[in-house]
């Protein structure tokens, strides 16, 4: 009897064919699951070399965290184009240690708010390494606790002394000066030779703020009288009520504004004939951007505390004469080429002189990528910056302890709508009077 | 003491003619179109732009200062048929609109006329002794030219028959439209001449303030102030409200300080919406 054809038995269930194949689902997806890990971990492994690799050597990216629009966009433009030239010259000369500089920026919109998202931006999406900031105060205040919350390097170019001061930190720079730096540069010689008795009059914000506390301090210190300050809200278009306090028997008048406010203040003080029966005395911030010519007689006779003089002829060097040709102003005004703008000078330079640091910082500390930033922070503190085409605003320091820039400043009067220093303040002089508060040296990073 | 209040009370007054100036043109806009007008300050702001650029050009404030009402009206009839009247009387949206529109003017001044804040200078110069101050004589004239646009406004309004249109078409539409006014053009005018009104403000502003592409930023509350205390699209109301404002805040202003004046006013407003949230002059309104 022929045997028939074999029988094949076929799984039942698929209970059956699991167990045939040895695969359950729980072990398929025990070993879905750690494959993906696997992957996943090698991937991002793989990923984390590659982006070190290319950190460690592609361009170096530093963020410039600038008021492009906005209350300071007048400012904003100046240390926007300082940056732009600075990066060019930089790349021109071979780079930083060896690689490009890429400069990537933010628009901070004069708004702290903003500005903070902004840097946010800059660290997270651009992966700027380092950070040359604003000048805005209320931006660079609000900016700084984000930086050291995010270990990044950020160069306050604004005045208000809270940036190297209360609220500073080991990731905290600037290069320029604060209010405690133009309180010591100028209010002595200023109390000598306009007068003792002062009122103060501001914006109703922190550099204002930060400006009567320090200036303050000194004059009463020297025996002066100063006055309850004046602060004039940001808004304010009719100053009137506010010069119309002042008290009768003020000898100086310092006043602290920027942009529309200072010329709202130097037009309406002068109709009001203020110059008549005080000395004006103010710092470069308040006519920054604004040549007095445009003012047209209203700034006559202001004396001016200048970080760089405006004027060529006060700092007559082949740096300085350079950094205007490359900048496009002119020597005296400090007005662009071809057009009629003027040069936030005496703090746009920072935003040039901040990439010099930089690039002398890193490649003094052989610094390669984001692990290396102790290295390129311990060389900042201290870094000495000598008298060149990268520090053409003149030779300083960047003092360890307080991390502040000791530079020379400028006391002007502005004399037939141009800038004639008075009397130059070396930063030697600078640094005896200003001991540091604060060491955020110390600081662990 | 004395002197500083009134001082400032008269300050205050000086101020206030040209802010109701402004914010009459916003008010005729709502009242007549239901249109928030977000950029009315910016009108404001081209019109200082404007002055110091004729001024500069022509050499003369005077020949700018005729001048700018007329662009004004120019830019409002414009700006009515291109933005405005696809979203009239639709409140809310116009919101959007014209907010889009302030970001435009301001950015394209920016763009073209720089970010740099300028001066221009008073055409005519001097002080003369004001309750122990030094008092701008531009100021005077300032206030005096506003007054004699208000005047000369609201007997437009009264004594012509365009007047009397602008005035059919904001108490009833429908009712003007069957009697043959023709209610598209007198929209289109009306924008146009509360445009050309911010314009002149800014005109006269212009060599006490500061000429700059956000200057009209900080204006616009001001004005929306007086509109709302004076009761929306209440003409006569909104010019009473402006130099109540400005008067009461150069009172506050003498006795503590700027920024408490402005609280005040902002605290007077809340009152008076809570109190007669159709303004203070509501029996008037529309």
């Amino acid at each position: 009897m022929a045997k028939g054809p074999p029988k094949i038995s076929l799984p039942k269930s698929s209970a059956e064919k699991r167990e045939r194949s040895g695969m359950t689902r729980r072990s398929f997806l025990e070993v879905a699951l750690a494959g993906g890990a696997a992957a996943s971990g090698a991937y991002i492994s793989l990923a984390r070399d590659m982006s070190a690799f290319a950190q460690a050597s592609g361009p170096i990216v530093i963020g410039h965290h600038c008021e492009l629009t906005g209350g300071f966009a007048s400012w904003g433009y100046w240390h926007n184009k300082a940056a732009l030239a600075a990066t060019k010259v930089i790349n021109e000369s071979g780079g930083i240690a060896g690689r490009k500089l890429e400069l990537a920026t933010e628009d901070t919109e004069s708004n702290p708010a903003a500005g903070a998202r902004k840097l946010r931006a800059l660290i997270q999406r651009n992966r700027a390494s380092f950070i040359t900031g604003s000048v805005h105060s209320g931006v660079m205040l609000a900016s700084i606790p984000v930086a050291t919350e995010m270990k990044t390097v950020y160069f306050s170019t604004g005045e208000a002394t809270e940036a190297t001061g209360e609220r500073g930190t080991r990731y905290s720079f600037r290069t320029g000066t604060d209010t405690y730096g133009l309180a010591a540069a100028g209010a002595p010689w200023a109390y000598a030779n306009l007068g003792k008795t002062w009122t103060i009059i501001s914006p109703d914000y922190a550099w204002g703020h930060s400006h009567y506390k320090e200036h303050k301090a000194v004059i009463e210190k020297l025996g002066g009288k100063v006055y309850d300050p004046i602060y004039v809200p940001l808004d304010a278009k009719d100053l009137v009520p506010y010069l119309a306090r002042i008290p009768q028997d003020t000898e100086v008048l310092f006043s602290v504004f920027f942009g529309a406010l200072s010329i709202a203040f130097y037009t309406q003080a002068k109709s009001m004939g203020l110059e008549k029966t005080m000395r004006m005395y103010s710092v470069s911030g308040t006519i920054e951007a604004i040549a007095p010519a445009d003012l047209k007689g209203a700034a006559e006779g202001v004396y001016i505390v200048e970080n760089f003089p405006r004027m060529l002829k006060y700092k007559d060097d082949e740096f300085h004469k350079a950094y205007n040709k490359l900048i496009g102003t002119d020597d005296v005004h400090a007005r662009e080429t071809g057009s009629d703008k003027v040069n936030a000078k005496s703090h746009s330079w920072q935003s040039w002189e901040n990439l010099f640091a930089l690039k002398q910082a890193i490649e003094a500390s052989g610094w390669k990528q984001k692990s290396d930033d102790k290295g390129a922070i311990e060389a900042l503190e201290g870094l000495k910056m000598a008298n060149s085409l990268g520090f053409a605003q003149g030779a300083k320091t960047l003092r360890k302890e307080d991390h502040s820039g000791m530079i020379d400043c400028y006391i002007s009067r502005i004399e037939n709508d141009e800038f004639h220093v008075k009397k130059k303040v070396s930063k030697e002089e600078m640094a005896s009077m200003l001991p540091p508060r604060y060491d955020f040296s110390k600081q662990p990073l | 003491m004395s002197g500083l209040v009134l001082a400032l009370a008269v300050n205050g007054l000086v101020w206030g003619l040209i802010i109701a100036l402004i914010a009459l043109g916003l008010s005729i806009i709502f009242g007549l179109l239901d249109i928030i007008n977000v950029a009315h300050g910016d009108f404001f702001m081209l019109g200082t732009v404007v002055v110091l650029v004729l001024a500069t050009s022509t050499g003369s404030y005077w020949l700018a200062l005729l001048l700018v009402p007329v662009i004004g009206l120019g830019v409002g009839l414009i700006l009515e048929r291109v933005i405005i009247r696809p979203t009239i009387r639709q409140a809310s949206l116009t919101i959007v609109t014209t907010f889009g529109l302030s970001m435009m003017l301001q950015e394209g001044v920016r763009a073209t006329y720089g970010a740099q804040p300028r001066r221009m200078a008073a055409p005519i110069e001097g002080t003369i002794p004001l309750f122990g101050i030094d008092y701008d004589v531009y100021r005077i004239f300032a206030a005096a030219f506003a007054t004699l646009c208000l005047i000369a406004f609201f007997l437009f309004l009264t004594r012509t028959k365009l007047g009397t249109w602008i005035r059919a078409v904001r108490h009833d539409p429908e009712t003007a439209t069957a009697l043959g006014v023709p209610v598209a053009r007198i929209c289109a005018i009306t924008f146009g001449l509360g445009t050309a009104m911010a314009l002149l403000g800014g005109a006269i502003a212009a060599p006490i303030t500061t000429v700059e592409f956000r200057t009209g930023v900080d204006i616009l509350p001001f004005c929306f102030m007086a509109v709302i205390i004076g009761g929306l699209g209440n003409l006569q109301g909104t010019v009473a409200a402006a130099l109540l404002l400005a008067v009461m805040e150069g009172l506050v202003t003498s006795v503590t300080d700027p920024t408490i004046a402005r609280i005040v006013s902002l605290g007077f407003m809340s009152v008076v919406l809570l109190v007669r949230p159709h303004g203070l002059f509501s029996g008037a309104t529309r």
